[in-house]
């Protein structure tokens, strides 16, 4: 202990305030536990500072310039002027808004707040050391801790991020001008939002991925969509590269060198170069050395279902436990933790986890695929409704994509969905409830969905399953 | 076949009225399965089968009365057929026998059910996977955890169904229908816990079989003498009384009563151990008539053996505390009023009186408040005792500890002075008879032969179950307990 530390003790201790981390604390201090929430930067977290809710708006911000800039068909001509400044004022109004709300929630929930580091000491304190050197330091003892320090982007060696050449998807969302050249490793969903975000901006954008298409994890026909329109943007791809070098030139710009399986090397010339290759824990800063507590081989703190890591007492939720890497996620298992630190019976027993990823058009996901439904023993079942049968789709302008929906062939269970359109984000969360609610295709198809809206689809995406689809051979 | 005659349902009981059919000509029964209810003058009973096999005949109606010994049902002895009852609970309302179900929702281990549901299950304690589902397909229903958790109790039952036939027919061998007795051997064997009809005799009056009262003494000798099964069956349908009243109490209770909050005010769920407590709590309350004896002890005597035992427990590397002294004082009193040690089962109207001496300790947890039980106080050293309370109470506060060691206590001591306090009202630990309240061990004013003086003193609240004794025997139990503790050194003469 430093000499001058206070200190003070707690029922809850939560290290971190990002989705997953003020969840807890305020679900905890609603169930009458004393709740200690410390946190380093920013309430809110990657999600809202520096990752979903700042990068949603430079969407929107993007899709209404490049659409107002491509509606001659609908007989509107127009040459929106952008001004960038603005727009991340913007930008940063809404994310400012919304770590305010996160800190007021926690305040009026009786949580309490503190800001710092917290490093484990033992199994029972933490010392939270505040802001940088010098500002002092506090220990706080806990009964229960909940780590939910999330995850930071992966850097790839050679290239450590500089905020000037060489940005993280962090850096990327906060830049004050927009490159004319810019080059994306990493063809994932972070890659693959920000591309299309810096193309409909007016950036040449060049995406180059280690393996053979975009947006790896999802099937072939899903990201296929994406591809597509993405390259109709201008976006160019290179596929099985992987980033291996690059240099600063005389011109201010950047070479990029990359080397393919047969180690031949290609360049590419940019302003610069977006990293986006995954995400990692953070557990460095925690002091696990101090207790018996030890990341996995993925840096994961790996928990059980009711969010406990190895070490008692010690939840663990959200990125920092592992994949999915989500903020919903991370929310569900910060719930949990509360509750059973609290004495509930909770468990993580989701049966089924969404996920959107806001490329244009946009894909939601739910629940299994038809491949991962057979692995699982299911005898799977699908029905299928192309977007182009859709009449809302049609008057969005919309030709693309699909609402899949995969059911158990006996019991008609709904297992999973696969949506490429627009609002495809909205649309998985039908048939998420289905899903949690063990609701059969002839439920969905037995209720009346409004018309003309894109949730149609689904609807005839059940009927279809059932072979009784109407608006679809 | 099996012909399965009426059996003996008590002491006295010729003949009984078959309130309700549990199972119809063509049911498949398991052994152990309720047959039907039968009711006597002195209660209603659950007959089980005593075979597995298939109904061929029931022979009375609701309502017939039937004499013991007489055939009640055909049962064709043999395997019942598993398939039969597995299908017919997955058919459809229609009829159509939904067979993949269960197959299919195995797959993946997944469950069928909305989170509602599934909450349900885990606050019941209740393994979802296990349920069959009633809803479209199999989906698992509230109403199937209810029915499942239901039949989970139930699981305890054969003991308690089989307890009751091994009274009723196992001893048949060498039990009679009928026997003469006075009726102060009646009344002696009744108090005794002896079936009249199974003590052995030579002695007939007019062909009849003639038992006394040194006959009944005999028999309670000899079955004291053996492992007390008859009192493991009482207590197993204690229990199961127990059970069935808080499952009617839970019903009649479960009239909610709205709070408006306004601003400012904060909910919070009752739940879980909390809510346990709350309906453990008002049940004794509503059930039970408590009285409330108070008292105060000079306790020098306790404190000087504690002082005089504390190194040589350390020694032993125990630390030596006024719990494990104040049970062993609680054991030995209890010997001397077992009165104390009973608990009243409602349905068969007796006093059980309890051999063991298996204590409840109340203990504050983080998660409210949970009384583990040592069991067999008279029976272990105090360096015994203190290790596993050490263990029952760390593990309580931890909540390592099962529902078992929570049970079969048939007293509680709370020591509420632990946290300060002079005098409080426990509340009796239902179905147990008592409850001791103490307060602090602290130096309070004494007067003696016209002198005060200070002295270590202890306070004791004993709450009664004014049903089953009244406050005399409350205050002479007291009065034996405050020997013990004036003079532990009492503890060594018997």
């Amino acid at each position: 202990m430093v000499v001058g530390d206070v200190t003070t003790g707690t029922e809850v201790l939560v290290i971190g305030g990002g989705p997953g981390g003020y969840v807890a604390a305020i679900r905890s201090a609603q169930l009458g536990l004393d709740t200690t929430l410390v946190e380093r930067d920013a309430y809110g977290g990657t999600c809202l500072n520096h990752g979903c809710i700042p990068s949603k708006a430079l969407i929107s911000a993007s899709d209404i310039a490049h659409d107002a800039r491509n509606a001659e068909e609908l007989g509107i001509f127009a040459e929106p002027a952008v001004d960038i400044e603005a727009m991340t004022e913007w930008k940063d109004g809404v994310v400012s808004r919304l770590t305010r709300g996160v800190e007021s929630l926690c305040k009026s929930a009786g949580v309490n707040l503190v800001e710092g580091t917290a490093e484990f000491i033992d199994e029972e304190t933490v010392r939270v050391a505040h802001g940088g050197e010098g500002q002092g330091s506090e220990t706080v003892a806990f009964e229960h801790a909940i780590v939910a320090t999330g995850s930071r982007p992966i850097e790839l060696p050679g290239f450590e991020f500089d905020g000037e050449y060489i940005l993280s998807s962090r850096e990327a969302l906060a830049l004050e001008t927009v490159p004319d050249e810019l080059l994306v490793v990493g063809a994932g969903y972070i890659g693959m939002e920000l591309s299309t975000v810096f193309a409909k901006l007016g950036a040449d954008v060049t995406v180059v991925e280690m393996l053979e298409d975009v947006l790896p994890g999802y099937e072939d026909d899903v990201a296929e969509v994406v591809r597509e329109r993405a390259a109709s943007l201008g976006i160019d791809f290179a596929f099985g590269e992987a980033a291996s070098d690059w240099e600063t030139l005389d011109d201010g710009r950047i070479r990029v060198a990359t080397t393919d399986e047969d180690d031949d090397i290609a360049e590419y010339h940019a302003d610069s170069c977006l990293v986006a290759v995954g995400r990692e824990p953070v557990t460095d800063t925690l002091g696990l050395e101090n207790v018996a507590l030890e990341p996995d081989a993925n840096g994961v703190l790996s928990t059980d279902e009711e969010a406990r890591t190895d070490l008692d007492g010690v939840f663990a939720v959200g990125d920092v436990a592992g994949e999915p890497m989500l903020a919903h996620t991370a929310m569900a298992e910060g719930e949990v933790a509360a509750e059973v630190a609290a004495g509930e019976p909770a468990t993580l027993d989701h049966q089924a986890i969404p996920a959107a990823v806001f490329t244009d058009p946009e894909i939601g996901t739910v629940g299994m695929t038809e491949s991962e439904a057979e692995a699982a023993g299911f005898a799977p079942v699908v029905g299928e409704m192309p977007l182009r049968a859709n009449g809302r789709a049609l008057t969005l302008n919309e030709r693309e994509g699909f609402v899949r929906v995969v059911a158990d062939a006996d019991t008609e269970f709904l297992l999973g969905a696969q949506i490429v359109g627009p609002e495809a984000s909205q649309l998985v969360a039908e048939v998420g409830l289905g899903i949690e609610l063990g609701a059969r295709l002839e439920d969905v198809a037995g209720t009346i969905h409004t018309h003309p809206t894109l949730s149609e689809a689904v609807h005839e995406a059940a009927t279809a399953a059932r072979g009784e689809a109407i608006h679809t051979g | 076949m099996f012909e399965f005659e009426l059996p003996d349902l008590g002491e006295g009981v010729a003949e009984g009225e078959v309130l309700a059919w549990h199972v119809a000509a063509g049911d498949s029964v398991e052994e152990d399965q309720v047959l039907a209810e039968v009711e006597t003058d002195k209660a209603a009973v659950d007959v089980p089968s005593p075979v597995d096999g298939v109904v061929r005949e029931l022979h009375a109606d609701v309502g017939d009365i039937v004499a013991t010994g007489e055939v009640l049902v055909t049962i064709e002895a043999g395997e019942a057929p598993e398939s039969e009852s597995s299908t017919e609970s997955v058919t459809g309302s229609d009829g159509e026998v939904v067979e993949t179900s269960a197959d299919e929702t195995a797959a993946d281990g997944r469950v069928f059910a909305p989170p509602s549901v599934r909450r349900l299950a885990r606050e019941r304690g209740v393994d979802i996977t296990a349920v069959e589902g009633s809803g479209p397909s199999g989906r698992i229903t509230e109403a199937d955890v209810a029915a499942a958790d239901r039949a989970a109790d139930a699981d305890d039952e054969p003991a308690v169904k089989s307890a009751v036939r091994r009274v009723a027919t196992e001893p048949m061998a060498e039990r009679r229908d009928h026997t003469l007795a006075t009726p102060a051997t009646r009344r002696l064997a009744r108090e005794l816990g002896v079936d009249i009809d199974a003590v052995p005799t030579d002695e007939t009056r007019d062909g009849e079989a003639y038992v006394d009262a040194a006959a009944v003494r005999a028999m309670a000798e000899r079955e004291a003498a053996d492992d007390e099964i008859p009192d493991e069956d009482v207590r197993a349908v204690t229990e199961q009384v127990v059970s069935e009243l808080r499952e009617t109490a839970d019903e009649v209770g479960a009239e909610p009563t709205p709070i408006e909050a306004s601003d400012g005010d904060r909910r919070e769920p009752y739940r879980g151990v909390r809510r346990t407590i709350g309906e453990q709590m008002a049940r004794s309350r509503r059930e039970v008539p408590h009285a409330t004896h108070h008292d105060m002890v000079a306790v020098p005597g306790l404190v000087e053996a504690r002082e005089r035992l504390q190194p040589l427990a350390e020694e032993r590397g125990v630390h030596l505390t006024y719990t494990p002294l104040l049970l062993k004082c609680v054991a030995a009193a209890l010997d001397d009023h077992p009165i104390l040690a009973t608990q009243l089962d409602t349905e068969s109207e007796e006093i059980v009186y309890r051999r063991d001496r298996a204590i409840g300790v109340a203990t504050a947890t983080d998660h409210g408040l949970v009384v583990p039980v040592v069991e067999a106080v008279d029976e272990k050293g105090l360096l015994e005792l203190t290790a596993e309370l050490d263990d029952l109470v760390s593990r309580a506060r931890s909540r390592d500890i099962a529902r078992e060691e929570m049970q079969g206590g048939v007293f509680t001591v709370t020591n509420f002075g632990a946290i300060g306090g002079e005098y409080a009202d426990p509340v009796i630990n239902v179905p147990e008879t008592a409850i001791l309240g103490v307060g602090a061990i602290k130096e309070r004013p004494i007067a003696e032969s016209g002198e005060v003086t200070a002295q270590p003193t202890l306070t004791l609240s004993l709450a009664i179950d004014h049903r089953v004794i009244d406050g005399a025997d409350a205050a002479r139990f007291v009065t034996t307990l405050k020997s013990y503790l004036s003079e532990p050194t009492r503890l060594l003469l018997d």
